[in-house]
């Protein structure tokens, strides 16, 4: 698309090249824009989930939201790729899982006992007492305990099952495997965490 | 992925992806959103600024004095005349002219078990065979008459008819 100056001769036309706008640069900007209306909408749709996500890794609110944000920005730097991408949803989820798991192995030295806790008493326990509140956060933080403690590469699976909107196909996705590792890693973890939590009720 | 009807382990498990299920559904904090477009807008606004990489290997940089022209007419001209000698000797060796070389056919091996050809004669040895030192007798088949008047020019055309010209045929006419 060139704009030209309405009512030159053809030749006034020809030596008047410096004052067109180059094509790529109308291209560019249109492009820009959308790209960055693309990315907008990405956010309206998907930012939500992609903080539980985070938020069940990382188990404190604003580091889940830090990792959305940074999720966010690596879109934008690679939004040339965003029309290539088949689904969306799982590959934001993938990006995102990503920089948690970073942030989780690069945070190790905090101890994992105050969130796990923290967490206990953030879950929703409405209708309940007191005492039953107490005994659910309680009962939470064993769980998590439990779930902290198994291999990574189940504990991972077992994260991601936990969302309703995953399927293991799209779990098999993120984590970059197959659909039938996901259901094997699925089932070991689920034996695992039944000892473990069998051995924690014996401990008491 | 619904766990409660995948579950086949006992009853510990069932509390503990409660447990998870509850954490993955916890609501996300109000204002996220906003927050992630305001945080894109700023990084989107100061990419603007910045010129966006284009995956450009090797950036020249245009000529802002004539003063190093020669230099680099130089430097072209070395490296042009660089690759013209490498070629040249290249070239001249592979032109050299190659010694001619007989190769001999390699000696045919007769398959084991099959006939061979070894002993075959192939030229009948009647053309190089033995030379007569005595004439042959002549055959006593027929009467001594007969043997008389045969004189031994008749009988030689008689016996080789194809050897004598057309004209001198020996027979009365």
């Amino acid at each position: 698309m060139c704009l030209r100056l309405v009512g030159m001769s053809t030749s006034q036309a020809i030596y008047a090249g410096w004052m067109e706008i180059p094509d790529s640069a109308v291209a560019d900007q249109a492009r820009n824009q959308a790209e960055e209306a693309a990315v907008a909408a990405l956010v309206d749709q998907y930012a939500g989930a992609l903080y539980r996500v985070a938020f069940s890794v990382l188990r404190n609110p604003a580091d889940a939201e830090d990792a959305v944000q940074e999720a966010f920005l690596r879109v934008l730097r690679h939004r040339d790729t965003l029309s290539e991408v088949r689904d969306h949803r799982v590959w934001l989820i993938r990006i995102v899982w990503n920089i948690v798991l970073d942030r989780k192995r690069r945070a190790k030295t905090r101890p994992e006992t105050d969130d796990v806790e923290e967490l206990a008493r953030v879950l929703p326990s409405s209708g309940l007492s007191a005492e039953q509140m107490a005994a659910a956060a309680q009962h939470h933080a064993q769980v998590l305990a439990c779930v902290d403690q198994l291999p990574s590469k189940e504990r991972e699976v077992l994260q991601l099952s936990a969302f309703e909107e995953l399927s293991s196909v799209e779990i098999a996705g993120v984590l970059g495997i197959t659909e039938s590792s996901v259901r094997s890693r699925l089932f070991r973890a689920r034996n695992l965490m039944a000892g473990l939590l069998n051995h924690a009720r014996s401990l008491r | 992925m619904n766990p409660q009807s995948q579950n086949p382990i006992g009853p510990g498990t069932p509390d503990a992806e409660a447990t998870l299920r509850l954490i993955a559904a916890l609501p996300a904090p109000q204002g996220l959103e906003d927050r992630v477009h305001a945080a894109l807008g700023a990084a989107f606004e100061s990419g603007r600024q910045q010129p966006r990489a284009r995956g450009r290997v090797l950036a020249w940089r245009t000529p802002h004095s004539s003063g190093n022209s020669w230099m680099r007419t130089a430097a072209a001209a070395a490296i042009a005349l660089v690759v013209a000698g490498g070629g040249w000797g290249v070239y001249s060796r592979v032109q050299q002219p190659l010694p001619d070389r007989i190769t001999g056919a390699p000696a045919r091996i007769s398959a084991p078990g099959g006939f061979g050809s070894d002993g075959a004669i192939r030229t009948p040895q009647t053309l190089t065979g033995p030379v007569l030192t005595h004439p042959p007798e002549a055959k006593k088949t027929g009467t001594k008459a007969a043997a008389g008047k045969a004189t031994p020019h008749a009988a030689h055309a008689h016996s080789t008819p194809e050897l004598l010209p057309q004209g001198a045929h020996a027979g009365p006419k």
